[in-house]
C-alpha cells in the first residue's frame, strides 16, 4: 500500500498542477479492449519520434460505462484529451455535452486525404460540425461456421430462403456433433433499442434497402411492402421460428460474443475487427464471411458500412493542440498500417495487406457489394427516442406474436408517425 | 456553564470527523442531487447551471415510461418483501422447533451465507444459472420433469427470476432477525397453551406471533427500504429488460444518467427517495404505536 | 415439549436441508463453471464434479478488465483495510460524542443527517459524489473511495448502542480520578469496547470487501478497481470467457466466505444488533 498511496499523492499533486512540470501525457478513452490500447501504444511509439516526451494512456471502458463516462467527464470539465469510438456514440456526446471540437481544420491540415469519400465525410460531420476524424471504415458481413455448413449439406446461403433452411438445419441437425440439441440458427443481440435494431439495420441494408425506420425526409418506412417483408423475417426468427437462443432478449453484444465464440450459433455478424481474432482464437478461423442475405431478387444484397469509427477532441481537452496533432497523425500512413494489423480496418487505401490473415483481407480489399448505414440519428435529433418507442414494440412483439405480422407492422408504422410527430414538434 | 461549554468542546471534536464525512459525502451530495434535478441536464454539472424550476419532475412524471417504471418497484417491492419475510419467518420457525436438534448451525449458515457474499459475484453467477441452454436451473428442472423455467429470458418470468436471486442473497439477514427474536420468546407460554391442547396453529397465531411483532416490524421496514432500491441484481442479471419487465426505479433513473440527462436522473431518484422515507415514517410509526 | 418423533425430525432435516443446499448449491455450480469447458457444461449442465481438474481459467485470469489480477486483489484488500479501520475509528469516536452529550442540538442534526443518507438510494448518489470528489481533488485516487466507504449504518448503530449501555458509574469514576475525557475514550472505555470493536471490524471488512458502486463511480481508470468491479468489467468486455467470469467470482467470494465461517457467532450477533438498534 505504500507505494501505491505515494503515487496516488502524486498523482494528485499532478493534477492539482494541472500536469504543466513534466512530458505531455495524452489521454485516450475507447472501448476497444486490449487490441486498441495495443494500437494506440504502438501508433505514439511513431508520433513520439518526431513529438518526443510525449506518451499516451489508453483507458479502455465496457461500451456501456464508455457513455456514462465521457460525457460526465466532459461536463464536469474532466476530460480525456482525446476519445474514440463509433460515430454515432460520439453523437451522442455531442448532444448531451455540446462540447466536442469541429475538426474540419484539422483534416484541413492532414496532407491528400482523397481515400476519404464525401460520403465518408458526410458520416463524420452532424450538424456542419466535422466531430470525428474518421480513422477507420466499419464493415460488418454476414457469417457462417463453415463446418456446420458442410455437416448440414448447405454451401454460403445467398437467399433469405437458403438462410432460413441452413438455419433450421444448424438448430435441429447437431451440426457439432455432441449429441446434443445445444446449437442454435443466429447469434443476435436485443437487450436494448439500439442493439435489437442495429440487428435489424444489417438484414434491412444488407437486402439493399435504404433505411430501417425513417427517411431523411421524416417518413416512416417500415410498413412499406419490402421492408415489411424484411422486418416479418426478420422478427419471425425470434417469435416464431425461434432460431436464436431464448436468453437473447438479454444479450447485448458481450453476450451474443459468448454465443458465437462458445461455438452454439451458425450464423452471425462478423465485423471487420472480429476477424483477427476469430481466425487466431476463439472459433479458430472456421467461418465464412459474405455478403448478408437476398431478399429481392431485383436488389443486389451487400456487407454493410456501419459508418466509421474515430477519434474526438473535447472542447474541454487538456492538452487539446497536441490532441488535435495526435488525432491527424492517426490519419498518415504508418499509423493506418497499425490500425489495420491491430484492429483489423482502417480508411487508406494504400496499405499492405500482406501481412493479414485471409478473411481480413477480404474486409481490406472488398470484392463484395457494399451498402452504407443512413446514420438518421445525424439527421433527426430524437431518433434514439423513435428508436426507442420502436424497440418496445418490436419486444412486446416477440414475446407475443401476434397472429397477423403484416397488420402488426402496419399499425406499428402508424404509432411510429405519431411518435415521430410528437418529437419533433418537441423544442430540442 | 462555561466549563460545561469546554466540556463540550472535546465531544465536538470527537464527532468532527464523522460529522465531516457526513456532511460531505452524504448530506452535501443530496442536496447537490436534489439541485441537479432542478437544473437543466446540459449544464447541470458545470459552474453555473441553468435552473428550470420544476420541469424535469413535470417531464418524469409525464412519461409513461416512469410511471410503469415507479408501479413495477412498488409491485416488486410488495411481492419481494412478502416473499423474502414470509419465508425467513417459516424458515425460522422450522429452525428453532425442538425437531431439528443437531444440525441447526449448519441450516442457519447456509442461509446466511449469501448474506455476505459479494451481491454483484452471487448475480453473476445467478444470471448465468438462469441461462436457458447453459444453466443448471432448467436442466434441474428437466430431470424433475417439471416444466422449464422462462428465467430473465421472458418478461413474464424475469420478475420472478429476479426476486428468487434477491432472496437469496437478503433471506438469510430476515432470518437470523427472526431466530434471535425467537430464542427471547417465552417457551413456556406455548408449552402451556399446546397442555391446554392448543393446536399447532392456534399456538403459532396466539402465542408465538405476538411475541415476534417487534422481529416482522424490523424485517418488514428494512426489506422495504431494501427493495424499493433494487438495482444490483438488475445491473448483473437483465440490464432492466426484457422488455423492461425489470426496470425499476433505481435502474431507470441510473440508465438516465448514462444518457446524460442528469435533471431527470435526480429527479426520478428524489422522487424515490421521498417515498422511501414516507414509507419508513409510516412503517416507523406504526411501530411506535404498536409498541405503545 | 415432549421428545420428537422421529418422523416430524425427518421431515424437519428434509425440509431445511433442502432449502440448504439450494442456497449453497450457487457456490458449488461457480467453483464447477470455472473449471469446465463451455462445451461440457452444456452437455451435463448438473454434473456434480468436473471432468479434469484445472485451474487454467485462474492462470489465464492475470489481467481482467485491463488491471492485473494481482492490482485488484490488492486494491480490494488495501480499500477494504484502510475504509475498514477509518470507519471504525471515525465511528467510534462519532458515535461515543453522540452518546455522552446526546442533548446538544447539533448533535441530534448530526444524527437525523446521518439516518437520513443512509436511507438514499445508494446508486443515485453517483453524479453528485462525482462531482463532490472533482471539486475535492479525489476522482481517481484511493482517498476518495476510502473515505466514502468509512461511513455506514450498522457500524454506528452497534457502537451507539455499546456506547449507551455502558454504565455511567464508569466514567464518572474516570472523572472523578481527574482523567480527560481524552484519557477516559482511549484507557477506559475503548478497552472495554473490544468486542465490539472485532464485530464492527469484521463485518465492515464484508460489507465493503462487497462494495463495487462507489469504487466504479470515483474510478477513472482501472488501476483502482476492486475485485468485483473487475468481475462486472469482466462480464461486459468483448467476448469474454465463461470460465474466467466464474474463477473471478470465486476469488470474489471466497475471502469474505472464510471470513464469516470463522467469525460467524460475531457476524450473525453484530448484524442482528445493529439491525434491532437501527
Amino acid at each position: 500500500m505504500g507505494g501505491t498511496t505515494i503515487r496516488l499523492l502524486l498523482a494528485v499533486g499532478m493534477l492539482l498542477l494541472g500536469g504543466g512540470a513534466r512530458a505531455q501525457q495524452l489521454s485516450i478513452w475507447h472501448d476497444l479492449g486490449d487490441n486498441g490500447t495495443k494500437w494506440f501504444n504502438e501508433a505514439m511509439e511513431d508520433f513520439a519520434r518526431t513529438h518526443p516526451g510525449v506518451s499516451i494512456k489508453p483507458v479502455s471502458y465496457p461500451t456501456d460505462q464508455w457513455f456514462g463516462r465521457v460525457t460526465a467527464a466532459i461536463n464536469t470539465d474532466t476530460a480525456p484529451d482525446l476519445i474514440y469510438n463509433n460515430y454515432e456514440r460520439v453523437i451522442r456526446i455531442a448532444t448531451q455535452t455540446g462540447k466536442i471540437m469541429d475538426l474540419k481544420a484539422a483534416l484541413a491540415g492532414v496532407p491528400d486525404h482523397g481515400y476519404l469519400s464525401d460520403d465518408d465525410l458526410r458520416v463524420a460531420t452532424y450538424r456542419g460540425s466535422m466531430i470525428i476524424l474518421p480513422i477507420q471504415r466499419v464493415q460488418m458481413a454476414f457469417g457462417a461456421r463453415k463446418s456446420w455448413m458442410a455437416k448440414v449439406g448447405e454451401g454460403f446461403p445467398v437467399t433469405w430462403e437458403d438462410t432460413k433452411r441452413t438455419a433450421r438445419k444448424f438448430q435441429d441437425n447437431d451440426p457439432d456433433g455432441n449429441g446434443k440439441p445445444d446449437t442454435f440458427g443466429f447469434a443476435l443481440q436485443a437487450s436494448n433499442a439500439r442493439s435489437l435494431i442495429h440487428m435489424l439495420d444489417l438484414f434491412v441494408f444488407g437486402s439493399g434497402l435504404k433505411h430501417t425506420v425513417i427517411d431523411p425526409d421524416g417518413k416512416i418506412v417500415i410498413d412499406e411492402p419490402r421492408h415489411a417483408q424484411v422486418l416479418e423475417a426478420f422478427l419471425r426468427i425470434f417469435a416464431n421460428d425461434k432460431l436464436v437462443p431464448p436468453d437473447t432478449v438479454n444479450y447485448a453484444f458481450n453476450e451474443m460474443y459468448q454465443v458465437i465464440e462458445g461455438g452454439r450459433a451458425g450464423f452471425f455478424r462478423v465485423g471487420d475487427w472480429n476477424v483477427n481474432k476469430w481466425t487466431k482464437q476463439a472459433i479458430e478461423g472456421d467461418f465464412v464471411a459474405g455478403p448478408w442475405p437476398k431478399f429481392f431478387p431485383d436488389l443486389p444484397n451487400a456487407v454493410v458500412i456501419g459508418g466509421m469509427r474515430g477519434v474526438a477532441v473535447p472542447e474541454n481537452s487538456p492538452n487539446k493542440a497536441l490532441a488535435v496533432q495526435f488525432a491527424q497523425f492517426l490519419l498518415s500512413k504508418p499509423a493506418q498500417q497499425i490500425s489495420l494489423n491491430t484492429v483489423g480496418s482502417a480508411v487508406r487505401k494504400d496499405l499492405d495487406t500482406s501481412a493479414l490473415v485471409e478473411q481480413s483481407k477480404r474486409f481490406a480489399n472488398p470484392e463484395w457489394n457494399l451498402v452504407a448505414y443512413d446514420f438518421p440519428e445525424s439527421i433527426h435529433p430524437w431518433y434514439s427516442q423513435l428508436e426507442e418507442a420502436y424497440y418496445r414494440k418490436l419486444m412486446a412483439a416477440i414475446a407475443s406474436p401476434p397472429a397477423d405480422w403484416q397488420a402488426f407492422i402496419k399499425q406499428t408504422a402508424e404509432e411510429m408517425r405519431a411518435t415521430a410527430k410528437t418529437l419533433a414538434a418537441k423544442p430540442n | 456553564m462555561t466549563l460545561l461549554r469546554h466540556q463540550d468542546r472535546v465531544f465536538y471534536l470527537f464527532a468532527a470527523p464523522f460529522a465531516a464525512l457526513t456532511l460531505v459525502f452524504g448530506l452535501w451530495p443530496i442536496l447537490l442531487s436534489i439541485k441537479v434535478s432542478l437544473s437543466e441536464s446540459t449544464t447541470a454539472l458545470a459552474r453555473a447551471p441553468r435552473f428550470v424550476g420544476w420541469e424535469n419532475y413535470a417531464t418524469i412524471l409525464a412519461d409513461p415510461l416512469f410511471a410503469a417504471s415507479l408501479a413495477r418497484t412498488l409491485i416488486y417491492t410488495a411481492l419481494a418483501v412478502a416473499v423474502n419475510v414470509g419465508f425467513a419467518l417459516a424458515y425460522a420457525l422450522l429452525l428453532n422447533s425442538d425437531v431439528i436438534g443437531r444440525g441447526r448451525t449448519f441450516f442457519k449458515l447456509a442461509v446466511f451465507l449469501p448474506v455476505v457474499t459479494p451481491d454483484l459475484a452471487g448475480y453473476v453467477v445467478w444470471r448465468w444459472l438462469y441461462d436457458q441452454s447453459f444453466g443448471a436451473l432448467n436442466a434441474g428442472l428437466a430431470l424433475l420433469h417439471l416444466p422449464g423455467f422462462g428465467g430473465i429470458a421472458s418478461p413474464a418470468t424475469a420478475m420472478l427470476a429476479v426476486l428468487i436471486a434477491e432472496l437469496w442473497h437478503h433471506a438469510g439477514f430476515y432470518v437470523v432477525i427472526f431466530l434471535a427474536n425467537l430464542a427471547l420468546c417465552d417457551k413456556a407460554l406455548a408449552e402451556a397453551a399446546a397442555i391446554d391442547g392448543a393446536s399447532a396453529w392456534q399456538r403459532l397465531r396466539y402465542v408465538i406471533l405476538p411475541q415476534l411483532r417487534p422481529a416482522i416490524l424490523i424485517n418488514l421496514i428494512y426489506a422495504l427500504i431494501q427493495f424499493l432500491k433494487t438495482f444490483t441484481v438488475v445491473v448483473v442479471m437483465t440490464k432492466g429488460g426484457p422488455n423492461g419487465a425489470t426496470n425499476f426505479v433505481s435502474y431507470f433513473a441510473y440508465r438516465l444518467f448514462d444518457q446524460g440527462e442528469y435533471g431527470q436522473a435526480t429527479a426520478a431518484g428524489t422522487i424515490l427517495f421521498a417515498i422511501v422515507i414516507g414509507i419508513s415514517a409510516l412503517a416507523y410509526g406504526l411501530a411506535k404505536r404498536g409498541q405503545a | 415439549m415432549t421428545r420428537p418423533r422421529p418422523l416430524a425430525r425427518i421431515a424437519a432435516w428434509a425440509v431445511a436441508g433442502t432449502v440448504s443446499l439450494l442456497f449453497l448449491y450457487p457456490y458449488l455450480w461457480m467453483a464447477l463453471g470455472s473449471m469446465r469447458s463451455t462445451r461440457a457444461i452444456l452437455s451435463a449442465p448438473l454434473r456434480p464434479w468436473p471432468e479434469q481438474w484445472t485451474l487454467d481459467a485462474y492462470i489465464r485470469l492475470h489481467e481482467v478488465a485491463g488491471v492485473t489480477l494481482w492490482r485488484a486483489v490488492a486494491n480490494s484488500l488495501g480499500i477494504t483495510l484502510a475504509s475498514t479501520a477509518l470507519a471504525v475509528g471515525i465511528t467510534a469516536m462519532g458515535a461515543y460524542a453522540l452518546c455522552r452529550r446526546p442533548g446538544l442540538l447539533a448533535f441530534r442534526f448530526l444524527r437525523g443527517g446521518f439516518l437520513l443518507t443512509m436511507m438514499y438510494p445508494y446508486m443515485l448518489l453517483v453524479i453528485p459524489v462525482y462531482i463532490v470528489m472533482y471539486r475535492l481533488h479525489l476522482l481517481g485516487g484511493y482517498t476518495g473511495i476510502v473515505l466514502f466507504l468509512s461511513l455506514g449504518p450498522v457500524q454506528f448503530f452497534l457502537f451507539e448502542q455499546f456506547f449507551r449501555a455502558l454504565p455511567a458509574e464508569v466514567i464518572e469514576a474516570a472523572t472523578i480520578d481527574g482523567a480527560q475525557e481524552w484519557d477516559i475514550l482511549w484507557r477506559v472505555v475503548m478497552p472495554m469496547a473490544r468486542p465490539v470493536v472485532a464485530t464492527v471490524s469484521i463485518i465492515t471488512f464484508l460489507l465493503n470487501w462487497a462494495q463495487w458502486f462507489p469504487v466504479l463511480v470515483v474510478s477513472t481508470t482501472p488501476d483502482t478497481y476492486t475485485l468485483p468491479v473487475a468481475l462486472l468489467n469482466l462480464n461486459g468486455e468483448l467476448g469474454t470467457d465463461f470460465q474466467g467470469i466464474m474463477a473471478l467470482s470465486v476469488i470474489t467470494t471466497l475471502p469474505p466466505a472464510i471470513l464469516f465461517l470463522i467469525a460467524q457467532r460475531r457476524v450473525i450477533g453484530g448484524m442482528t444488533e445493529g439491525a434491532v438498534k437501527g
